[in-house]
């Protein structure tokens, strides 16, 4: 089959590979419809998630039909329509029957390494480093999905792929983004981050009844779609002033935003500033891992009493993390890998009902073997580029 | 593969570009006791030539964005092997090591940057734009700026 594979830091190639076969009772073999590269991604792509290796297939958004399961699978038929939800979850570990299925306790045959890497283990997660199992992804023909008893979701009516996709993963991220906020009627929520995971942030919190919603981003075509389709009530543009802490106390009457959300992660980049560039430099000498600009914001930003809810990717360690206003301010922090299985009932009931069209956030819609330019093209913002979505 | 292979990225390539420039400029004849000689008068033009090249090199820390970046690094070889073949060539190393050791160690330190620079120029698009528009069944243009708000306020409030 054909399959999207690391080949070294910036450069993905399509190659041939093998087949993927049932190895357990409990796996399924998938074929590929539809798959997305995710922001996430950018972090293996950039060299920034240890223990890649070449010839690692990507990817950890994707759904198809099932065309083989093991004998363990007693919910999917050969021919269903599944969404394969990006975290490997047992079903059975403390941490699933608690609902923290990104975090649980068996899919991930490398725990020890990441908590290496990254202080604690994750769940497996598909095509994500070996720190998460070394499973392969679903930029791919086919996939062998583990746990298929437990993850997956079938689709049972005609919406389109477009339309389900992103239950795999950047909806349920950024739902869960939105509902760590506790958000109540009135509530300001600003987000860090008008990429993909932002977008469905920002629209998460609209779902959930947020007054007043900020997005804040430095690509304005990025900020339009967040007013144009999230429903952002209000943008900050930080290319054009880079003091984010201040434009989100002047649009809050000086106290800032009851919940802040960091949908950017470890890569921010605000591009402006002396922090900014040690930053940078330090984490490209790897003395940290993480740029934490957009945390750093968030916190300093928050209202006294508020929620930082941080869904925005980290790998290990960050400096100058600021502990007394953290502190001072009697701050709030919830954070994760989002628990998907969790939430892919609920949204796809959502979706159904017309309360939200996910697809609103692809802008590119691409055969697999263009996925090289698609990563460079999503990476380097060319294009209007927002979402990007493979089809094998 | 082992992790990082190459850890030097475009941005920290041109800050060691510059704090050399900078330093074989002021303090290091002095550091290496060859003030006032002719070795001096080589190393500061090494480093104005490094620090010239580097400001007209394509890469974040660039002024004017004229030179590849991996024509800089091809310079950034040819110039550590120049260095460290003046000495001979001139004939200044039988005045004593001092003479000589600085330009080769200089050399030996650039080689080694290369080493662990990675050479693809990390931050550089390199993709092909024009191949994704042709392929793109999206416009992206219009699903951004076009059509109806995705989401119903409120939907999901309890």
């Amino acid at each position: 089959m054909r399959a999207n594979v690391w080949s070294g830091r910036n450069t993905v190639q399509v190659e041939n590979v093998p087949d993927p076969k049932i190895l357990n009772d409990r796996d399924a073999i998938v074929r590929i419809t539809s798959t997305a590269i995710c922001g996430s991604d950018l972090h293996l792509y950039d060299g920034y998630i240890p223990t890649m290796k070449k010839g690692d297939i990507l990817g950890h958004e994707f759904m198809g039909e099932v065309v083989e399961t093991g004998r363990g699978v007693e919910n999917l038929q050969v021919g269903d329509r599944v969404v394969v939800p990006f975290p490997i979850a047992c079903g059975n570990c403390w941490a699933c029957k608690h609902e923290l299925y990104s975090v649980c306790e068996n899919s991930n045959p490398n725990w020890g390494l990441a908590e290496k890497a990254f202080g604690h283990g994750t769940a497996g997660i598909f095509g994500y480093s070996h720190l998460t199992g070394g499973y392969a992804g679903g930029q791919a023909e086919y996939a062998r999905v583990p746990f298929a008893d437990v993850g997956p979701i079938k689709i049972e009516d005609d919406l389109p792929d477009e339309q389900v996709l992103f239950l795999s993963d950047i909806f349920p991220t950024g739902y869960m983004g939105a509902e760590m906020c506790d958000i109540k009627g009135g509530d300001v929520i600003a987000v860090f981050g008008a990429g993909p995971v932002g977008q469905f942030a920002i629209a998460s919190a609209v779902m959930l009844g947020a007054e007043q919603v900020i997005a804040i981003d430095q690509y304005d075509y990025r900020l339009q779609m967040a007013v144009n389709k999230a429903g952002a009530t209000a943008t900050i543009n930080f290319g054009e002033d880079a003091d984010i802490v201040e434009q989100l106390k002047l649009l809050t009457g000086g106290r800032g935003p009851d919940a802040v959300i960091d949908a950017v992660g470890m890569e921010a980049w605000h591009g402006h500033g002396a922090i900014a560039a040690v930053d940078r430099v330090k984490q490209a000498a790897r003395i940290e891992s993480d740029r934490g600009l957009a945390l750093r914001d968030a916190i300093l930003a928050c209202r006294p009493g508020g929620i930082v809810s941080v869904i925005g990717v980290y790998g290990g360690l960050m400096d100058k993390f600021p502990t007394g206003a953290f502190m001072n301010k009697a701050l709030t922090m919830r954070t994760g890998q989002c628990h998907v299985q969790k939430y892919l009932r609920p949204l796809y009931e959502h979706v159904k009902n017309g309360d939200i069209d996910p697809s609103f956030v692809i802008t590119h819609r691409l055969p697999l073997g263009e996925a090289p330019n698609g990563y460079e093209t999503f990476k380097h913002k060319q294009d209007e580029c927002v979402k990007v979505v493979l089809k094998p | 593969m082992p992790f990082p292979p190459r850890p030097v990225d475009t941005t920290l390539h041109g800050v060691v570009d510059y704090t050399a420039g900078a330093t074989l400029l002021s303090v290091f004849p002095k550091l290496a006791g060859v003030e006032g000689t002719r070795s001096a008068r080589q190393i500061r033009a090494a480093g104005a030539i490094h620090a010239g090249y580097s400001a007209l090199t394509d890469y974040p820390l660039g002024v004017v964005k004229a030179i590849p970046y991996k024509a800089h690094l091809a310079l950034d070889a040819l110039g550590a092997v120049a260095l460290a073949a003046t000495p001979f060539v001139t004939g200044q190393f039988r005045k004593g090591r001092r003479h000589w050791v600085p330009h080769v160690a200089l050399a030996l330190f650039e080689f080694s940057s290369l080493a662990i620079t990675d050479p693809t120029g990390y931050g550089d698009y390199h993709g092909d734009v024009d191949a994704v528009r042709r392929a793109n069944a999206e416009d992206p243009h219009r699903k951004i700026y076009n059509g109806t708000p995705a989401v119903r306020p409120a939907a999901a409030a309890t």
